[in-house]
């Protein structure tokens, strides 16, 4: 059992990385994603990669396992029929959702409709307080009633349970839970207090209606995965890994599947917090751009921020809030519509409009020659001499250079009244700037100083423009790391089990004493304590981490405060102080403070493979430069000669000064005039950028 | 002077806005108010060193569509910018000056590259408190309504000004929170000044008054290439609205010439001894905010857009008040400009415009939680939105403003007032080819063992959103307490036990109910928003289970 392997799906490619942990050595396999059913991809390119490299199976430890399925099955409504109960005269809870529209301007608001129609929602007879307090029971014949018709009457295979106030106290949903799992055995279950017991119902009632209707469907498909792996002879263990950033078992993932969306771009921010550790950067942006979408991610002190705020199957493009919301842990992602595969247009106030719309895989962007005849930011790479034509995914496909020129030239530069390459240099720094935007208005929500963190670019798309958006981000450091096509899948092998939750409560600061502050982390810590504990750690490799939202009385945002190891009731106030003063530059209020969430992250140790992974650098030796083209520089306008380097070839050591291209299959490296890289011992590149003066 | 072409000025542009957006943010983040943090009551604006707008962050409430420009030119003429320092900070809550209620704080700081101004930034927040009656519709004139700062100096020369802040301190109920807000407007002027320096170091800019003025061009072509798709002519329209003691009348006329486009108000009512008189800044803001709407939603706010729209009231007519008419609610007057000019506006542009939204309700509740904390503070309902060509109104969504909502868990773990239910009202949204939205009601029972007293402020209770090209009306807004209709502007109180019943109006409809596609009367059927055969229009639900009302429903004017 000398090897581990991680697999992450993602909507074209399903990736393969398999580390062998004696050695270190790294192999990677891409394979065509198959939509319908993906365990085939899985089981199809695990054969592969296992015959590529000669691994056999039974030295397979684990598997780590990243998937879209539950995103997608969300999106593409392919969950199963849901019923819900819920408290008396709180049946359109899901309808009214957040009484907000998400754009003021906009009137033809779209939004996502609830995964359970409001004909499958049946109301209860039941009322817990707030303060805990019953003032009616369960009527236990209408839970059983309720069941009994949605089972019969609509065929439910998942049943949301969902009462108010049970964050506070749960005992009616657990009583519920408990009469319709004794009448039906095999309807999938989920109460809105094990998935998080978290006030404001809207938010936890969604979340627990999604996670109802993708049980059956993720029950299935971990299910054919299990046994195709054991028709294969696996006999390590399979993990599955959840948005937060944690790997849980196969157990837990039936039982959460919710947990499971956004999973693959999490083990990507991970991975960048990995190569931080190493390379001694404690605080860094994770940069991930795609064909798609670009992803970010803020690390500080070698974490990964993460949140309890996702929305899942946004109604109109990327704007928050046209979404189904979900209370999750999730690492704290930026998504904006900006890939590859972006389309450039002229928009309704004759402006340059690049994404979110997107050419996709299929036609994709002009220069494929696939029919697509929308210009796309690829096209612009290609026009501005960024792209090589024939050596993109390693020469495996190439681009039709005057394509690409006639759909920028037919549209956006005839629209905006320039020439073909201005308008292609329009294009991309464009995206350029939608992602500085992205990072910069994220990092001031969340008072993250970026000013001194090294950025990690990864993706198809990140390397080309990963050095522009730093400077703009007046960042000095930019890190290619090796693989820059496959980090989610070499993410999932650094990825240790956890389990993060949480419990709202609201307690006054000056109201608590010691023996609060330890029954307040109580319930989640035994929880969670409880999943680490199946999935086979021990108690003493736990690593619990207790965080506390907290806020002056009054008001409605609330700052996150990461406790030290026993943590004293008096300090409390002084962390809230410090944490507040550093997001939000003030002095703090002398007002009372409040605590308002109780959250833990239990966590396993973590996989040992990152301080020998280095297969990559000089993997090929050869000529360096390959070619010589011609690149667009923005200073002059002009075009000048660029060389391209093969990135295989490049020694630990080696400095490359720009301009140039740096080529590996599946991203190019674009450097300009003045920027420098040096392949670091662990191969990755790593430029310095020039800095200009700070502004005062 | 510098030239930009397309390509520059979408990057330049975007990158203006998006300093505006993070000031925002962080406006929001920091703030005590929740009407700042709920329902972005707040906006921040860069202009150059002219005092031109340039841009404003894209979130705010409609009400600040726009005013910014006038208001720097008030604060500038009581301190020319040749006598502006770098450590300098103005402000004012004047309501003629600002966005037309003292709540609204105006703070402004002058930029500096070196020695040299090059710009402004500023920010407006609604205030927790500014002392007077608070949040109220029962003032009768602006002294009731609390402290009016003139054009005055928060900070001068880097020297914060103690005394204002002091007497600010004695006069509001939440002093830190009051205050803390101030200083979040102040730092966040500081990192938009910032912002403004680096973005010219980044692109080499000297100046930015050549920028602004190719943005400004810009736009107003953008702008006037929209509106001359319009068909000229005049557009008109009259409705009334719930006064305090009758109905007040609003009437407008639209005339649009080639990309000219002329607002006015000529024919609408007297300002009323109550305070929801509107001043005119703030009618101007709901009248660009439309034009946007229906035009160009993501056109940046700067003069440029604005300048082809002229807005005109008469003096001393309800939109168009004279101080010291009382302001403080100019909202529940203000939001109607919103449906009148779409009325107005409907025979024009037919596929842009919305039916009637079913407006706010925003009421304040004071009492004691069972616990003993003082309960005092406003919230929000909203009924449902008004339909447009190819889209049914949206159940339970507040127009023209935006609040998000209390949840239930968060409200009783507040106020210990139980809410027995919250459910969408079947047959409340105005009937046509697209439904009007339907609207909620919401049962509050007063837990907490202390007389609660709910100040309502309830329009739509006598004049239903109206459909638009024959859709039909949503229903009317009610009260009951304990099951009887009570006064929906009076202050109520609730003994310990009792029950207020806030049923929502629904929205308009638009187009002919014949024309509606039946699978979608079939969803809404299964949905439970329709139980009843269609009609033309739409009578209150519960007036056919109670046997009808005396509610007074006037004839269309």
């Amino acid at each position: 059992m000398t090897h581990r392997l991680g697999i992450d799906i993602g909507g074209t490619f399903t990736d393969f990385a398999l580390v062998d942990d004696t050695t270190g050595e790294l192999a990677v396999h891409k394979q065509l994603t198959t939509p319908r059913d993906p365990s085939e991809s899985v089981l199809i390119g695990l054969a592969a990669i296992l015959d590529q490299t000669g691994v056999p199976i039974a030295d397979v430890a684990s598997v780590s396992h990243g998937t879209t399925l539950v995103t997608n099955a969300v999106i593409e409504r392919r969950g199963a029929i849901t019923g819900m109960l819920v408290t008396k005269g709180f049946r359109d809870v899901l309808d009214i959702a957040m009484e907000r529209r998400y754009d003021l301007f906009d009137l033809r608001l779209k939004f996502a409709e609830p995964v359970v129609p409001r004909a499958l929602r049946a109301e209860i007879d039941e009322r817990v307080m707030f303060d805990g307090t019953i003032a009616t029971p369960l009527d236990e014949a209408e839970v059983e009633a309720a069941a009994a018709h949605l089972v019969e009457e609509y065929g439910v295979e998942a049943l949301a349970i969902c009462f108010l106030h049970s964050y506070f106290d749960p005992c009616h949903e657990l009583r519920a839970h408990e009469i319709v799992a004794r009448r039906y055995p095999d309807l999938r279950l989920t109460t809105s207090s094990e998935m998080l017991p978290f006030m404001r119902e809207y938010e936890r009632w969604s979340t627990t209606a999604v996670n109802a209707y993708v049980r059956p469907l993720t029950d299935r498909y971990l299910g054919r995965l299990e046994s195709g792996l054991a028709e294969m002879g696996f006999a390590g263990r399979l993990l599955v890994m959840t948005a937060s950033g944690g790997m849980v078992t196969p157990a837990i993932a039936r039982r959460f599947p919710a947990r499971l969306i956004e999973s693959g771009p999490a083990a990507g921010a991970l991975m960048a917090a990995c190569l931080g550790e190493r390379l001694g950067e404690a605080n860094l942006l994770s940069f991930d751009m795609g064909g798609t979408t670009a992803k970010g991610a803020l690390i500080r002190d070698g974490r990964p921020l993460r949140r309890y705020e996702f929305e899942v199957a946004r109604a109109h493009e990327f704007r928050q809030g046209s979404g189904l919301p979900l209370r999750i842990p999730v690492i704290d992602m930026i998504e904006i519509g900006a890939g590859g595969g972006s389309i450039a247009e002229v928009d309704d106030r004759n402006l340059l409009a690049v994404g979110p719309r997107s050419a996709g895989a299929d036609p994709g962007p002009a220069c494929y020659g696939r029919g697509g005849e929308q210009a796309t930011l690829t096209d612009a790479n290609l026009t501005l001499g960024y792209l090589v034509p024939d050596a993109f995914l390693g020469g495996r496909m190439a681009l039709d250079v005057a394509a690409a020129e006639d759909a920028i030239g037919a549209v956006v530069a005839a629209g905006l009244d320039v020439d073909t390459v201005r308008a292609a240099w329009g294009i991309h720094e464009v995206i350029n700037e939608d992602v500085a935007r992205a990072f910069r208005v994220h990092a001031s929500e969340i008072g993250f100083d970026y000013r001194h963190c090294a950025m990690i670019a990864f993706g198809g798309s990140g390397p080309a423009h990963a050095i522009r958006v730093a400077r703009k981000l007046r960042i000095p450091k930019v890190v290619f790391p090796v693989g820059a096509g496959v980090i989610s899948a070499i993410g999932l092998l650094a990825t240790p089990i956890s389990y993060a939750t949480l419990r709202s409560g609201r307690t006054r600061l000056d109201e608590l004493d010691q023996d609060g502050l330890e029954q307040g982390f109580e319930l989640v810590e035994t929880q969670a304590r409880e999943v680490l504990l199946e999935a086979g750690v021990s108690t003493d490799a736990i690593d619990m981490e207790r965080r506390l939202d907290m806020r002056f009385c009054g008001q409605g945002h609330e700052v996150e405060v990461r406790l030290p190891d026993r943590p004293a009731v008096a300090g409390l106030a002084e962390l809230f102080g410090e944490t507040y003063a550093r997001i939000f530059a003030t002095t703090p209020l002398t007002a009372a403070i409040e605590i308002v969430n109780w959250k833990i992250e239990a966590s396993g140790p973590r996989p040992k493979f990152a301080d020998h992974l280095h297969s990559f650098a000089g993997a090929r030796p050869g000529e360096e430069v390959v070619r010589n083209v011609q690149a667009y520089r923005d200073d002059t306008g002009g075009f000048e000669t660029c060389p391209v380097v093969d990135r295989y070839a490049l020694a630990e050591g080696r400095i490359v000064d720009g301009p140039a291209l740096i080529q590996e299959d599946e991203a190019t490296t674009v450097l300009g005039p003045g920027d420098r890289i040096e392949v670091d011992t662990f191969g990755n590149l790593v430029a310095t950028l020039m800095q200009t003066g700070d502004v005062p | 002077m510098t030239t930009y072409d397309a390509v520059s000025l979408k990057i330049l542009q975007d990158r203006l806005v998006a300093i505006a957006d993070e000031l925002v943010l962080s406006l929001v983040r920091t703030s005590f108010s929740m009407n700042v943090r709920e329902g972005y009551d707040l906006s921040c604006m860069l202009f150059d060193a002219r005092a031109r707008l340039l841009t404003q962050g894209t979130y705010s409430v409609p009400s600040f569509t726009g005013t910014a420009p006038q208001t720097i030119a008030h604060m500038l003429r009581v301190f020319p910018a040749e006598t502006l320092r770098p450590g300098d900070v103005i402000m004012t809550n004047d309501p003629w000056m600002g966005t037309g209620h003292l709540f609204d704080i105006n703070v402004m700081r002058p930029v500096y590259k070196g020695e040299r101004l090059v710009g402004f930034t500023m920010s407006v927040t609604h205030l927790p408190d500014i002392g007077g009656k608070g949040m109220s519709s029962d003032c009768t004139d602006l002294y009731h309504e609390g402290l009016r700062l003139p054009v005055c100096k928060l900070r001068d020369d880097g020297v914060l000004n103690d005394l204002l802040l002091d007497v600010i301190r004695v006069n509001v109920r939440v002093p830190d929170q009051t205050v803390g807000d101030l200083m979040a407007n102040l730092a966040c002027n500081e990192v938009g000044g910032r912002a403004l320096l680096e973005v010219m170091q980044e692109y080499g800019l000297e100046e930015i008054e050549s920028l602004s003025d190719a943005v400004n061009a810009h736009s107003e072509a953008a702008m006037r290439e929209v509106l001359a798709e319009i068909p000229d002519g005049s557009y008109e329209n009259a409705i009334q609205i719930e006064g305090p003691s009758q109905p007040i009348r609003l009437a407008v006329s639209v005339e649009v010439t080639g990309s000219d486009v002329m607002i006015d108000f000529t024919g609408t009512d007297g300002p009323v001894r109550a305070s929801i008189n509107v001043p005119f800044c703030y009618t101007r803001a709901q009248a660009n905010y439309v034009i946007k709407c229906l035009t160009i939603p993501n056109l940046p706010n700067n003069e440029g857009s604005m300048r082809p729209i002229t807005v005109m009231a008469p003096d001393d007519c309800v939109l168009n008040a004279q101080p010291p008419w009382p302001t403080g609610g100019r909202h529940s007057v203000g939001h109607f400009v919103v449906p009148l000019l779409m009325g107005a506006l409907a025979r024009a542009v037919p596929d842009r415009v919305q039916a009637d939204p079913a407006m706010m309700n925003v009421f304040s509740v004071q009492g004691r939680h069972r616990y003993g904390e003082e309960i005092s503070s406003l919230f929000f309902l909203a009924g449902g939105l008004g339909a447009m060509r190819g889209l049914d109104g949206r159940a339970v969504t507040p127009a023209p403003s935006n609040m998000t909502v209390v949840p239930t868990e968060v409200w009783e773990n507040r106020t210990a007032i139980t809410i027995e239910k919250r459910r969408i009202l079947a047959d409340t949204g105005g009937a046509g080819q697209w439904r009007g939205g339907p609207g909620q009601e919401v049962v509050f029972r007063n837990d907490t063992g202390h007389l609660l007293e709910f100040a309502l402020m309830g329009q739509r209770t006598e004049f239903p959103a109206k459909g638009l090209a024959g859709g039909g009306e949503g229903s009317l807004r009610r009260y009951e307490v304990n099951g009887e209709v009570v006064n929906p502007k009076a202050r109520i109180e609730l003994a310990p036990g009792d029950r207020i019943s806030m049923r929502e109006a629904g929205g308009g409809g638009y187009g002919d109910v014949a024309q509606r596609d039946p699978a979608a009367e079939r969803a809404d059927r299964e949905r439970g928003y329709v139980t009843e055969p269609s009609t033309g229009s739409r009578s209150d639900s519960t007036d056919s289970e109670k046997g009808g009302g005396s509610l007074f429903r006037p004839e269309s004017p």
